[in-house]
């Protein structure tokens, strides 16, 4: 290759990766505005607590963005999070379960409404906007029903370290529940890129038809991509509920929503298809660190969610005019 | 026509390019008035790039338009419709949840006094449009109940109503029956005789002779060639359009027949069905031919598990095969490439690599994992073999021709490497060139030892790539002809009664 035609192909993978992961660069935007506003912000605590903070929303990233890839999203999720959070401490508080069979109980009851979901959609055919929301609905009330409204709070010494434990030290060490958020995300970029599963979700968000006359099982694979989103909520609650120490009713509210805004931010496509689950943990941390930076720059949490607002329209809004322009 | 009289239409060194390649080259166009002009071009010629700046679309990069002898500009579809232009794309218009009337006057309704919809005039006005296209429907029949050559009527009707001087069809005959045809045919003909102009894209040969006065070839963004249709031969006119002789369009080689591949008995299917059966042998072309909607497709459908079955037995080497979806047919080594290669078969935002390994990923796998190199090696190969004309692998399906875009289609099932390959229209819209590729491909497939079974509206395809022919009609077996001897009109005559 000529050394004019290497100059364009680094350019054109450079345009790309910044076409792709434009959230990498906002990310670095964000971080030194705040570091410059703030003098505590760019501290390796604050670094650390927005990342723990992230970890259980960002779980829920995975599935959600799972489920964008083949075309659908699932609304369920938070309180999916909430009831799992509900069942797992029930269980440990009131009916003297071992801990660890608890957290079984609890990812196995997020599996099983996944799985509820993914049928009533992909075999009975209804849409997912109706099921899901539904099952929000399902969801909530059972957790008002388990925790009967109030928090159920002191968890045993043996699990919380999931949530608040490091590793190399409380000062300066890796906290335990961003561990387990990275190794899932590997491991479902590893299935999304690498496997016959992946590519297929990547089919059947693209033209669900041509997905099916190409011998692929579209309905289950549908159906298990729900299930997976719902085994991670029940995830998402162990790292939540043992990083809070508590179960309520607000555990993984609007979750469903923030991770559709991180996947968006991060830049998949909501027409499916298209987009790789990493660029939804992007969008998770630009998501967090904008409210840790807002909040301690003291703006009014009222003004934050209208700013949460602006900040997704601008950034569909971005990818359109560029997609426009290309 | 005559040559004396003023251009209704001209166009002067017209160009445009898009990013990596000049679609047109400074091209000359002239249209007169009452005369019907076949343009025709392989695709990519730029046919509808062409059309795309007349209906103001695209905008042209250099060139001039003169309308009636005045100079115009063509900025945006509206100046193009006010200025007389009328377009009716292959793939129609028509908003399928209005009525015929509504879909003629959307965006234009007449207004009452009170400020609202003068629905009785809309209606009066459309069925006066609708009488001169000899359209016998009531004005407020929802569109999409009507057929596909109705719904082209619709859009003639329409463009009368903005009294166009230039009507433009695109392919409007790719769809249609032969009886649909030549009722299209004598509208034109009427058109042409009330002085308007249209510009006829088409890749079928024989209309051009029996409607066109004039022909205009495209090729790669030049005009080749116009010339009178009168003066003018087939042969001359795919040289023009290829730039070569080109031989015999159908590359039938004789293979020898294996045994029974696959074999059908007895299949009904709610409503459309009636008891199809035929049998195909390995090495052999059987052709379907019948007229659109006969069941064809449906019988292709069924059998490869889409639809379900009400009864029947679908026998593959002479075993009964358990066909409830696709998977199923996949695993009996049932290949598939479907009428509509955009919704069906491709999946358009994917990369010409992902698209050809869908159908095959077992292939290029170890268990779960996808092995990237051996799935690199399958499309290098097929790419090369097909010799699909694409910048890269990684290249997203989307941004091919018609012809590249049914070769990765065709490529998909090949690398699943098929005893059985049914190909439903396989070479509808696309270019001269690439169709006899794909004849060719057919015919080394069978002589491999691969059962085809072709369905195809094109009778010459038929007859001409098939050992033996099965004609339906009105969802049942009407017969079958040993291909040697038989013509089309023996064909056509059964596919009708």
């Amino acid at each position: 290759m000529s050394q004019l035609a290497v100059r364009r192909d680094l350019k054109r993978r450079l345009s790309k990766f910044t076409r792709d992961y434009a959230i990498v660069v906002a990310i670095f935007l964000l971080m030194i505005i705040f570091t410059i506003a703030s003098d505590y912000f760019l501290t390796y605590r604050n670094i650390r607590n927005i990342f723990m903070q992230t970890a259980s929303l960002a779980i829920v990233c995975i599935g959600q963005a799972m489920i964008v890839t083949t075309g659908e999203f699932d609304l369920s999720l938070g309180q999916n999070v909430c009831v799992t959070s509900a069942v797992m401490a029930y269980l440990i508080k009131f009916a003297g379960f071992n801990p660890w069979i608890a957290i079984l109980c609890a990812i196995g009851v997020g599996a099983l409404v996944g799985l509820s979901n993914g049928v009533l959609i992909a075999y009975a055919g209804i849409p997912c906007f109706i099921v899901t929301l539904g099952f929000q609905m399902i969801a909530r009330g059972a957790a008002k029903i388990i925790t009967n409204a109030s928090p159920i709070p002191a968890m045993p010494d043996e699990i919380k370290f999931i949530g608040r434990g490091f590793i190399g030290g409380n000062e300066y060490g890796v906290p335990i529940s961003v561990l387990i958020m990275l190794a899932l995300f590997l491991f479902f970029a590893f299935i999304m890129q690498r496997t016959k599963f992946g590519r297929s979700l990547y089919a059947i968000g693209g033209n669900k038809e041509a997905a099916y006359f190409a011998g692929i099982n579209v309905k289950g694979h549908r159906a298990i991509t729900y299930t997976i989103a719902g085994l991670l909520c029940g995830v998402s609650a162990v790292v939540l509920v043992t990083r809070l120490d508590s179960a309520a009713l607000t555990n993984g509210n609007l979750y469903e929503f923030d991770a559709m805004i991180s996947c968006i931010l991060g830049g998949i496509s909501l027409a499916g298809g298209r987009g790789k689950i990493i660029q939804a943990l992007f969008g998770a941390i630009f998501l967090m660190l904008f409210f840790n930076g807002m909040t301690m720059l003291n703006v009014n949490p009222f003004v934050q969610d209208v700013l949460k607002g602006v900040v997704m329209i601008g950034a569909v809004a971005l990818d359109v005019v560029r997609n426009r322009r290309r | 026509m005559s040559e004396q009289t003023r251009p209704l239409l001209e166009m002067r060194g017209v160009s445009k390019s898009f990013p990596g390649v000049k679609a047109l080259d400074r091209v000359d166009l002239q249209v007169y008035p009452g005369e019907v002009l076949a343009l025709v071009g392989e695709n990519g010629a730029g046919k509808s790039t062409l059309m795309k700046i007349l209906s103001g679309v695209h905008r042209m990069d250099e060139g001039e338009i003169y309308l009636e002898g005045k100079a115009v500009s063509l900025p945006d579809p509206l100046s193009s419709q006010k200025a007389g232009i009328s377009i009716i794309y292959q793939e129609l218009n028509t908003l399928n949840n209005l009525s015929i009337a509504e879909n003629i006057f959307i965006g234009r309704e007449p207004i009452a006094k009170n400020g609202l919809v003068d629905r009785q005039r809309q209606h009066r006005e459309a069925r006066a449009l609708l009488d001169e296209v000899k359209l016998p429907l009531d004005t407020q029949t929802l569109t999409g109940k009507l057929s596909t050559a109705q719904k082209q009527m619709v859009e003639v009707a329409k463009a009368l109503s903005f009294n166009a001087k230039l009507i433009i069809m695109d392919e409007p005959t790719s769809s249609l029956t032969n009886a649909e045809t030549r009722t299209l045919f004598d509208i034109v003909r009427r058109l042409k005789a009330r002085g308007v102009a249209i510009v006829f894209i088409t890749h079928r040969m024989v209309e051009i002779f029996q409607i066109a006065d004039r022909v205009a070839v495209l090729r790669d963004g030049q005009m080749a060639a116009t010339m009178h249709a009168r003066d003018t031969t087939e042969a001359d006119i795919i040289s023009a359009m290829v730039g070569r002789e080109i031989g015999d369009l159908y590359v039938k080689e004789v293979a020898p027949l294996g045994e029974v591949a696959l074999e059908v008995q007895g299949l009904s299917t709610k409503n459309r069905l009636h008891d199809v059966s035929f049998y195909v042998r390995s090495g052999e072309i059987l052709g379907f031919a019948g007229l659109v909607g006969a069941g064809r497709s449906e019988v292709m459908r069924a059998v490869f598990g889409i639809d379900p079955r009400q009864s029947g037995t679908i026998l593959v080497r002479g075993k009964k095969a358990a066909i409830r979806k696709t998977g199923d047919a996949l695993r009996y080594g049932i290949g598939f490439v479907p009428e509509d290669r955009k919704e069906q078969a491709l999946i358009l935002d994917m990369t010409v690599k992902k698209n050809m390994s869908l159908a095959a990923l077992d292939r290029v796998s170890r268990g779960w994992f996808i092995d990237r190199l051996r799935e690199s090696r399958l499309a290098e190969k097929f790419v090369s073999l097909l010799r699909v004309r694409t910048p890269s692998l990684e290249q997203r399906v989307k941004n091919l021709s018609g012809g590249n875009q049914q070769k990765v289609v065709i490529a998909k099932w090949m690398a699943n490497e098929p005893l059985i390959l049914i190909l439903d229209e396989p070479t509808r819209g696309i270019d001269v060139g690439a169709k006899k590729e794909i004849h060719k491909l057919m015919s080394d497939l069978a002589r491999q030892g691969v059962a085809i079974v072709l369905v195809s509206s094109e009778l010459p395809e038929v007859i001409g790539m098939s050992d033996r022919i099965v004609v339906m009609h009105e969802g049942r077996v009407k017969g079958s002809f040993d291909r040697r001897g038989v013509t089309q009109e023996e064909i056509m005559q059964m596919a009708v009664s």
